[in-house]
């Protein structure tokens, strides 16, 4: 059963300079996908994690999640919505400066007001699934990269949502925490069967999802499935890409590869 | 474009960061041309009001040049902080530190010319209404609008050199930071620094004895404790803010039960991360507000004496002489001639006051007739006296005595002439001001009265009887200038005849009030303008803390609201974000300043006898009031900023 449903969404932001960031966009996520979005910069990736995500409202066509379309609900369900339904990853990992680690994981749990036993007993688990005991009591800018977004992670799992949206979680990292946050996002869609939506523009983290999908100007490019190899898939992802580029560029960079 | 255009546009185009500057400044040059406008008036400088009012204008402005400077820094320093973001760009396209100097310095002029220039001019239109405001309350015939160019010279001059030395110090003053961290914006956090406990205790152990000193001082009168308060009081706020509120709050986000639940999570840690990172600024505003407070407490207080002064002096002239007095005859009918010319009605009473011993204390007793107290008691309308033989009345000489002998009985005898009477009850109403009659005056009867025919044994006692003349005039407050000559003469034997006492005392109740009344309206003025000018620059202080941090707010509430922070728990969060910045500093000066109230109560209740809870209560909640529409106005402001 899909989870995520996109069907016939358009979105266009008017203002001073009409623009159309998507345009009839339809595709579905199965439930415990792990799917990756890319596209060229001004695809329509971030307008369409915004639009799964809620804060904002697509022109026309609907989204529908976990059965139901979210845009229908109040601005207050809609509030409670996301802080139950929704996890996110950014690529800035956007963590709180005054709260400690350990903090910034439980705080979806208190702004939904779990009791003080159930969050000290997730924040255990989720704490030492993605091993954070070591740093618990420091401040986000006391650090590093990768341990900052394993704690956002953290932060997005610990409510158990029904689907995590990734936003470049390795946009900021360098290679080894690259692989790191990678291979975490992996085994928790494969260990707790969380559905995650990454979008991303590294072709080396997209190969780690279940199925690519690709964006150009707002309107579905193409999509690829996983392949039983990383590597083929890898080569499949950058072969789409370079048709991806666009113009007569793209074209030409295709014939001439060996 | 030049580099001038360069810089007028980047203030013209800011004016949405600009406006709160420019308005703080703009409205200090305001209040100090108007001050000049007043003190250079040739009336006023011809001394209507006399020195000391002059000094404290002087005073006053002085305070105000200082305290703006400091503002202006504060603020100059803000906004560069601010626009750190916008300064990194200027610099990574290769501007050079001094070109970079030299647009603070222009921005800053223009933003200061502008502001002077407005500011005059608001200044001067309405220079001609504060003129009718002072020549109103100081009952002056006429106070014109004159046009002079020392004021404008002095304003000028003023704020100009301000504006250079304020752009010029905030340029040099701000911390080095190196490009990649000013592209990276505001979110640059300072190393959160410590606080230490033995240090928290002390702050608060300051504050708290710097209280109970001022209790001591208030109940003993020791005033030389007075002195060291507002160091206590000083130290202890800038530790208490320092240390033991940071300390606290940490001890309080130790305990998760309390600390993990719903807001109190993020908004605890909120604050202890504005706390350590403003104690500058809360320590400022606290101190700032105190003086404000203080200020505008005092001149409650002046204005309670002013009230109660018509109470304390009903009489409109008083007379006194001694039994021999050789002006008596004289002064008297010219005090009547002046008082017909001028077509004021006025009762005369005349009293033949004597002195005698009093058998209970030993001590000399003032005593008056009944007959003639009756006389001036019936031109005030109150009610009579009617005395029997051996019976006799005290006359109260302040509030406070009367109850203190409302319920005295004393049984004594004159003893000069062996009358022996029984003192019973107080005259229920305050007669005589406090300066005329002594402490010890009491009222008899006729028939006792007449058989006091020896005077006091005790040789040295000035005055053994007199002569008291009381002039009861409706209209007293017109009456200053009536009796002139009588003041020169009664001034000229005082300085020239020092071994021996004037034979006759004056006492000019409506002249005396203009004076009070002149000096307490300046002090008011002064005060009014100058504690508006703190209190707009301690709200702004926090107004342009937030705006500083607005850009990192806004991310923080984009995250939050990512994570499904609803619209209502969002303003509350808001709530508990402003709520502390506003009001934490103002607690606090608030409770200084009921503490210096306190004191300042319990000193005046020995010397003036006057009580200032009302009046101090009445400001302190305008003050409130004047706080809380402040705080809703920066709070909707805040959160459309942080919703755009």
């Amino acid at each position: 059963m899909p989870i995520l449903q996109i069907k016939d969404v358009t979105k266009v932001y008017e203002g001073k300079v009409t623009h159309r960031a998507l345009n009839q966009l339809s595709f579905e996520v199965e439930e415990g996908e792990f799917l990756a979005v890319m596209g060229p910069s001004g695809s329509g990736k971030t307008t369409l994690l915004n639009l799964i995500s809620t804060i904002d409202e697509p022109t026309s066509g609907e989204i529908i999640l976990d059965g139901m379309n979210p845009h229908m609900l109040k601005a207050t369900e809609l509030a409670y919505f996301r802080r139950r339904q929704l996890g996110f990853v950014f690529q800035d990992f956007n963590l709180l400066h005054m709260l400690t680690v350990e903090e910034n994981i439980v705080l979806p749990l208190t702004l939904d007001q779990q009791p003080l036993e159930v969050m000290e007993e997730r924040l255990a688990s989720i704490v030492e699934k993605l091993d954070l005991t070591s740093f618990l009591h420091k401040r986000p800018n006391e650090i590093s990269g990768g341990q900052a977004q394993r704690t956002a992670i953290g932060r997005a799992l610990i409510h158990n949502p029904s689907l995590i949206l990734a936003d470049e979680p390795t946009g900021n990292l360098d290679s080894n925490s690259s692989r790191d946050v990678l291979e975490l996002l992996t085994k928790i869609n494969q260990e707790r069967r969380t559905t995650i939506v990454m979008v991303t523009h590294d072709p080396i983290a997209a190969s780690y999802c279940d199925r690519v999908l690709f964006i150009k100007d707002g309107e579905f490019f193409n999509e690829i499935y996983k392949d039983d190899r990383r590597q083929m898939f890898f080569q499949r992802i950058l072969n789409v890409l370079s048709l991806l580029g666009g113009g007569q560029v793209g074209d030409l960079s295709t014939i001439r590869l060996p | 474009m030049t580099f001038r255009q360069f810089a007028y546009r980047n203030v013209v185009r800011n004016s949405r960061i600009y406006g709160a500057f420019f308005m703080a400044s703009f409205f200090s040059v305001a209040v100090f041309f108007i001050y000049s406008m007043l003190m250079f008036h040739p009336d006023i400088e011809s001394g209507i009001l006399g020195e000391a009012s002059l000094i404290g204008m002087v005073g006053a402005e002085v305070v105000l040049v200082l305290f703006t400077l400091f503002f202006l820094y504060y603020s100059m320093s803000a906004f560069l902080e601010a626009r750190s973001h916008e300064f990194a760009i200027l610099l990574h396209l290769g501007m050079e530190k001094r070109q970079m100097n030299k647009l603070v310095f222009l921005e800053t002029m223009i933003i200061g010319s502008g502001s002077i220039f407005v500011g005059i001019v608001f200044g001067f239109s309405f220079s001609k209404f504060f003129f009718m405001i002072v020549r109103e309350i100081l009952h002056l015939d006429s106070l014109p609008l004159y046009v002079s160019w020392e004021p404008f010279l002095l304003t000028i001059g003023v704020f100009t050199s301000a504006f250079v030395v304020i752009s010029f110090i905030s340029v040099y003053f701000t911390r080095e930071r190196k490009l990649r961290d000013l592209l990276k914006g505001n979110d640059y956090l300072n190393s959160v620094s410590t606080y230490s406990k033995i240090r928290a205790v002390i702050g608060i152990t300051l504050i708290l004895s710097s209280y109970v000193l001022s209790i001591i001082v208030g109940n003993t009168s020791l005033i030389d404790l007075t002195l060291v308060i507002p160091f206590l009081a000083t130290f202890g706020t800038y530790y208490f803010f320092r240390d033991s509120l940071p300390c606290f709050l940490d001890k309080a986000r130790g305990k998760r039960k309390f600390h993990w639940q719903r807001y109190r999570l993020l908004s605890l840690a909120e604050q202890t991360h504005i706390m350590m990172d403003n104690v500058k600024m809360f320590f400022v505003v606290t101190m700032v507000s105190t003086m404000a407070f203080l200020s505008v407490g005092v001149l409650a207080t002046m204005s309670s004496y002013t009230i109660q002064y018509d109470r304390l002096n009903p009489l409109g002239l008083v007379y006194k002489g001694d039994g021999d007095n050789p002006y008596e005859r004289n002064h008297i009918a010219s005090l009547r001639m002046e008082l017909e010319e001028m077509g004021l009605s006025y009762h005369l009473s005349r009293f033949v006051v004597i002195k005698q011993t009093s058998s209970y204390t030993q001590n000399e007793v003032e005593v008056f007739r009944e007959s003639d107290m009756n006389v001036l008691l019936s031109s005030y309308s109150y009610p009579l006296l009617d005395m029997a033989k051996g019976e006799a009345v005290f006359i109260p000489y302040s509030e406070e005595s009367l109850n203190k002998l409302k319920n005295k009985v004393v049984h004594t005898v004159l003893e000069e002439n062996s009358i022996p009477i029984t003192i019973d009850s107080v005259y229920p109403k305050i007669v005589f001001p406090g300066s005329i009659v002594s402490v010890n005056s009491i009222v008899i009867s006729d028939e006792d009265f007449v058989k006091l025919i020896k005077p006091i044994a005790d040789k040295n006692v000035a005055q053994p009887t007199y002569h008291l003349f009381t002039f009861y005039i409706p209209q007293w407050m017109e009456t200053k200038n009536i009796g002139k000559d009588i003041n020169e003469l009664q001034a000229s034997l005082y300085f020239y005849k020092k071994n021996k006492f004037s034979p006759f005392y004056f006492e000019n109740a409506g002249l005396n009030y203009s004076y009070i009344l002149a000096t307490y309206s300046l002090f008011t003025l002064v005060g009014v303008l100058v504690a508006t000018v703190f209190l707009l620059a301690a709200g702004s202080f926090v107004y342009f803390k937030l705006h500083t941090s607005l850009e990192r707010e806004k991310r923080k509430f984009d995250v939050l609201k990512r994570m499904g922070l609803t619209d209502t728990e969002l303003k509350k969060l808001v709530n508990r974000h402003l709520f502390p910045q506003f009001f934490l500093p103002w607690g606090v000066a608030m409770m200084h300043s009921l503490f210096a109230f306190l004191m300042v109560q319990g000193v005046l209740k020995d010397t003036a006898n006057i009580s200032i809870v009302k009046e101090v209560v009445l400001s302190f909640s305008f003050f409130v009031l004047i706080q809380v529409v402040y705080f809703y106005l920066i709070r909707w402001r805040y959160i459309s900023h942080i919703r755009s």
